[in-house]
């Protein structure tokens, strides 16, 4: 999958999950930039984008997000 | 005669340091979130919890490095974590906690969450980074009355600033009706400085209680 639909796809998720429908995400973003990115919305974020892609995220990959840039990497790196 | 030994966790003292995150969560309640919210028996939470120590992740109240144990007569009677927050650039710790929950127990148990988020999201607090971070305080029954855990509390304040000389602040987060730590960090300097309330009717069915405290010491230079 190119990483523009892996975007797209993406972002639907993180809309469902925050339950905003204009929220756009970019690389750079992280729990800094949205206020109801929670340990609890973590765990939801973390939840549907193993369910959407049906990928199963390793430990260090996860510890390693420090961004939406470094989740679509390692997204596509899982495809 | 047996003494008191303050000492780093071992793998071997795993089983004990879940014991002491389930009485701590439950605190003077029968309600540990791991059981009510993720839909699990207390059995299986104190495994989920020894599997999440044994990925040895820094940084967090599932890091037995953030632990300190206290040993008599060569077995451990207490416990207590304390973390710098986010010390070193690492990920804040609710995170680092939310990928060890995502990453050890079931799918299941995290769709069960989803469908409580309404009921606890009033009492999610963050914590600030560069501060030290306490969680999960217990002390063994046949033990306490002995200031075991006030010198854990006083350990960690002196091993925190050797490790972060320009250390400002030290909190703790806890639920309103555990008037017993309340009294016990308050020895320590520790005043309210936060609170969170949960208007939900189904709370108590979940946590142990509808408010969340934060407690905070200025530390002198």
């Amino acid at each position: 999958m190119e990483e523009n639909a892996v975007v797209n796809k993406l972002e639907q998720v993180f809309k469902k999950v925050f339950k905003n429908e204009s929220l756009t995400i970019n690389r750079m973003m992280s729990a800094n930039d949205i206020d109801e990115w929670n340990s609890l919305n973590h765990m939801i974020l973390v939840a549907e984008v193993e369910k959407y892609f049906s990928i199963k995220f390793k430990l260090k990959d996860l510890n390693k997000m420090h961004n939406v840039g470094d989740m679509i990497d390692i997204i596509i790196s899982k495809l | 005669m047996n003494e008191y030994l303050i000492r780093k966790p071992l793998r071997s003292d795993l089983p004990f340091l879940a014991d002491a995150v389930i009485a701590a969560e439950r605190g003077i309640s029968d309600k540990c979130n791991y059981s009510t919210l993720f839909n699990l028996s207390i059995e299986e939470v104190k495994e989920l919890i020894i599997k999440m120590f044994e990925e040895e992740v820094d940084g967090c109240e599932f890091s037995l490095s953030s632990y300190l144990v206290t040993e008599y007569n060569k077995e451990p009677v207490a416990a207590f974590g304390a973390w710098i927050e986010c010390l070193d650039g690492t990920m804040p710790s609710s995170i680092l906690k939310s990928n060890l929950i995502n990453y050890t127990f079931k799918k299941e148990s995290v769709e069960f969450l989803k469908t409580k988020m309404d009921i606890v999201k009033e009492l999610v607090a963050e914590r600030e980074p560069l501060s030290l971070q306490f969680e999960y305080l217990y002390v063994s029954e046949s033990h306490r009355g002995k200031s075991l855990a006030h010198d854990l509390i006083n350990k960690h304040e002196e091993n925190a600033k050797i490790i972060y000389p320009s250390l400002k602040k030290g909190q703790f987060q806890l639920f309103g009706n555990n008037t017993r730590i309340i009294n016990l960090f308050g020895k320590h300097g520790y005043r309210v400085v936060k609170n969170y309330k949960s208007t939900h009717s189904e709370i108590l069915n979940y946590l142990p209680y509808n408010e969340k405290l934060i407690m905070e010491k200025e530390f002198q230079d």
